[in-house]
């Protein structure tokens, strides 16, 4: 089993939905796949993937054995193969343990499955460093902009000292970087930094961009991953992302902006 | 540990030495110190681990009337340096300093430091070599190096203590590598670097691609509010610490690697 954090330091920039699109990739792609909102507090994970209604038991619930994995997995309304774990939303974050996280991922390697997703808190306090402690692999999400690339930098900082892998001194946890809120052209414009750039400061191989669309806030609103959402540019990334993810040569699209052309800014666009 | 076999005293003396910071203050309004300590230490809360201290006073720019003791030591124990003794200090000051429960040392020639040339930022300069060294211009022969082959990320912070720091990888905004000899940092180097942190003026900064918020040798820094000079931004560089007009100046030059 793998277990994957999903992570960036600041709030707001895509880590649920980058969470809720990249497990939906890996179930689409025929693996048993888990996702824990460890978000315990906030609880936002459920509402994207649209089973908040089914939401019975919780993370902390589990960590408490007040109940078991198995009643409190809920099963994906879209893949039969995955399944979400989501936050309390009545406890605050001091009850979620490390020996309980680690029981909770024990569990989950126990029942089959191949990928565990951890959708990180925003900020560097206990949520946050317990869903990357027993990472092997992160997704840092980050926006094209210097806040964001400073946050991302210190949650780097902190995988690499508070990682189980770190701990115990083996392989480090596998960084990706995937810059999220893209605009090609406002990249062109000159107001907005570029992919590139945002590589060259953090020094992560880059997993993937997700342009910046409005697709994303009608797929939140609808409790339906925006990978879900066939034929968009954010699903085509996304899926570029978890074809990536799994060791595959994607090409980089939706990166460059080109000018609207005479026939299009006549007759309107497609 | 040795009293155990004792056990039945309480307490026992023995002569030792024991190496402190000397703290060289030339100004003691806790305000302006509390600003130059700031600028020298970027306000971090334990930069000195706990050391004892001791306060000079020998280069006081003026008489001050009062000393705020309680501001003064407490200013001092936020960077986590225990003042314990103040010396040189003005006969009028020294009743108010023993109230202040610091000891008093007087005038005892043998320890005098020789001071190097005041930092031209800088109002005060807390950091110096302990007492015993003689001049400060001859340099400390660090004791070998500290390699660190991982890129330092923002909110990190690195301490090679008596050696050259060796970076492979490169150092992030934000964070902050600090050596009491040289440091050498193959890749991007963005954040702060302190080299000479104990008064080592012949210490020198390299890097392969220079984006430094701060470099400072020997206490003497240099912050770039409106950038780096373009011969030597993003482009490998050598920061030292040279004499111009009898002040000590940070030159930044680019690095030829052919």
């Amino acid at each position: 089993m793998k277990t994957v954090v999903v992570t960036s330091g600041k709030g707001g920039v895509g880590k649920t939905t980058t969470s809720a699109s990249i497990c939906t990739g890996l179930a689409l792609r025929g693996f048993k796949t888990a996702v824990i909102d460890f978000d315990v507090g906030l609880r936002n994970l459920d509402l994207i993937m649209g089973c908040e209604r089914r939401v019975v038991y919780d993370l902390i619930n589990v960590v408490n054995k007040e109940a078991n994995l198995h009643q409190a997995l809920i099963k994906d309304k879209h893949c039969d193969n995955l399944f979400v774990l989501p936050a309390s939303q009545t406890r605050d974050k001091d009850a979620l343990t490390e020996e309980g996280v680690e029981e909770v991922l024990k569990g989950l390697e126990h029942q089959g499955f191949d990928y565990v997703v951890c959708d990180s808190p925003a900020g560097i306090e206990r949520g946050a460093v317990l869903a990357l402690t027993f990472a092997d692999e992160a997704i840092v999400v980050t926006n094209p902009e210097v806040s964001s690339i400073r946050d991302s930098d210190r949650i780097l900082g902190i995988l690499q000292s508070k990682s189980r892998r770190a701990k115990e001194g083996r392989e480090p946890v596998k960084e990706h970087l995937l810059v999220s809120r893209y605009s090609p052209k406002r990249v062109e414009e000159g107001e907005m930094l570029s992919y590139k750039d945002v590589q060259e400061l953090l020094r992560v191989p880059l997993i993937g961009v997700i342009p910046e669309s409005e697709i994303v806030l009608q797929a939140s609103n609808q409790g339906t991953p925006a990978i879900h959402l066939t034929g968009s540019d954010v699903a085509e990334a996304y899926l570029d992302v978890v074809a990536r993810f799994l060791g595959e040569e994607r090409e980089l699209r939706f990166v460059s902006y080109e000018k609207p052309s005479l026939l299009k800014r006549i007759f309107g666009g497609a | 540990m040795q009293g155990s076999r004792n056990a039945t005293k309480a307490i026992e003396f023995k002569s030792g030495t024991f190496s402190a910071t000397t703290a060289i203050i030339r100004d003691t309004n806790a305000m302006h110190l509390a600003d130059a300590m700031h600028a020298l230490l970027g306000g971090r809360p334990d930069f000195f681990a706990g050391e004892p201290a001791i306060l000079d006073f020998s280069q006081l720019q003026k008489l001050p009337e009062r000393v705020d003791w309680p501001g003064l030591t407490s200013l001092l124990r936020r960077y986590r340096l225990q003042p314990v003794v103040v010396r040189h200090l003005p006969e009028s000051l020294a009743d108010s300093a023993r109230k202040a429960g610091l000891a008093v040392l007087h005038g005892d020639e043998s320890l005098k430091t020789v001071a190097p040339p005041p930092a031209p930022q800088t109002k005060a300069a807390p950091v110096e070599p302990p007492a015993a060294a003689p001049a400060p211009s001859i340099p400390s022969t660090p004791k070998g190096s500290m390699l660190l082959d991982r890129p330092l990320r923002s909110g990190q912070q690195v301490y090679a203590r008596g050696a050259d720091l060796v970076i492979i990888g490169g150092v992030s905004n934000g964070a902050e590598v600090i050596a009491d000899g040289s440091i050498h940092c193959y890749g991007p180097l963005r954040g702060r670097a302190i080299a000479g942190a104990v008064g080592d003026n012949s210490a020198r900064i390299f890097t392969t691609a220079l984006g430094a918020e701060l470099v400072s040798i020997a206490g003497v820094f240099r912050t770039f509010e409106k950038g780096l000079p373009e011969a030597v931004a993003g482009k490998p560089a050598q920061i030292r610490l040279v004499n111009e007009a009898n002040t000590q100046q940070i030159r930044l030059d680019p690095l030829v690697l052919s």
